[in-house]
């Protein structure tokens, strides 16, 4: 199995030989990434009027926001990229920007179309018959 | 470090992780869904706690703290530390489908990759955290449900987040 996921991993890395990616770049340069991807995030989500908290009560909120879910799309699509070793320009910082960017404009234009908040939220309360 | 010694040092912090982040982000309040809801009930008609009752219920229903833990173990131990993150983006994903804001889910599997990152420098490997994980979760779940509702009922008190206050 663990063979399978190698080799699975190999071939979707593939894509390096067009010489877009550095083939491997330092633990500095993916942390600093990670940093850059998840501020990006935040800036354009706040330029495009996403609040930066979401409604209260904050623990039951299902409103999207700048801090929460923008960032954690942002870095979990980028660590898709980096486990298939896929860093394009500039050590990964070029590909980081990007994805903040769409990520940010993802959680404007779409969440809400993609996942849709339930009908109503009140449903588990109402069942003492 | 000792198989043993290493799996019974990860449920620990697996338990600790899970519990607290999902008492934090307020699952013992309120059932999120119709099923956490007659769970509670029924766990308090057998002689347990309610808030603990629709702390089970909700670890059932969506995938809260303890599946991002265990997910987060997972791609730890395939990817490394973005396997973690991976596993922090599809729980959200996954709790979105199941009506569920997602804030536990995703915070209980960034914090289970923090720890995790931390403990290999003691010799604690990811596999380790896997079947620590299922110890937790079989202890929560698995060995007397109204006993762990009560235990999960007080420290829903300690932390404010009981259902009836």
């Amino acid at each position: 199995m663990f063979d399978l996921m190698d080799s699975t991993i190999f071939f979707a890395s593939y894509g390096n030989f067009l010489g877009l990616s550095n083939i491997t770049i330092s633990s500095f340069d993916l942390v600093l990434a990670y940093i850059v991807t998840i501020i990006c995030a935040i800036a354009v989500a706040l330029v495009l009027r996403i609040p930066l908290l979401p409604s209260k009560p904050y623990r039951y909120s299902f409103d999207v926001s700048a801090l929460y879910p923008t960032p954690i799309i942002a870095i979990g699509v980028l660590s898709l990229f980096f486990v298939l070793n896929y860093t394009f320009m500039y050590n990964g910082l070029v590909l980081a920007i990007v994805i903040g960017v769409l990520s940010a404009l993802f959680v404007k234009y779409l969440f809400d179309f993609v996942f849709p908040k339930p009908l109503d939220e009140t449903a588990g309360e109402d069942i003492d018959e | 470090m000792n198989e043993v010694i290493g799996i019974i040092i990860a449920a620990i912090l697996c338990w600790l992780n899970f519990v607290i982040v999902d008492t934090y982000f307020g699952l013992p309040e309120q059932p999120g869904v119709r099923g956490a809801s007659i769970i509670g009930k029924d766990i308090e008609k057998r002689g347990g706690d309610i808030a603990g009752g629709y702390f089970q219920g909700n670890v059932l229903c969506s995938p809260d703290a303890s599946a991002g833990t265990l997910l987060a173990s997972i791609g730890y131990l395939l990817l490394g530390i973005p396997g973690g993150i991976i596993a922090a983006f599809l729980v959200f994903i996954g709790n979105r489908l199941c009506a569920d804001p997602g804030y536990a889910g995703t915070v209980g599997s960034l914090t289970a990759t923090a720890i995790i990152f931390i403990a290999s420098f003691i010799g604690l490997t990811p596999e380790m955290f896997i079947v620590g994980m299922v110890i937790a979760i079989l202890t929560i779940m698995g060995i007397d449900q109204t006993k762990a509702s009560i235990v999960l009922g007080k420290i829903a008190e300690k932390f404010n987040r009981h259902a009836r206050e």
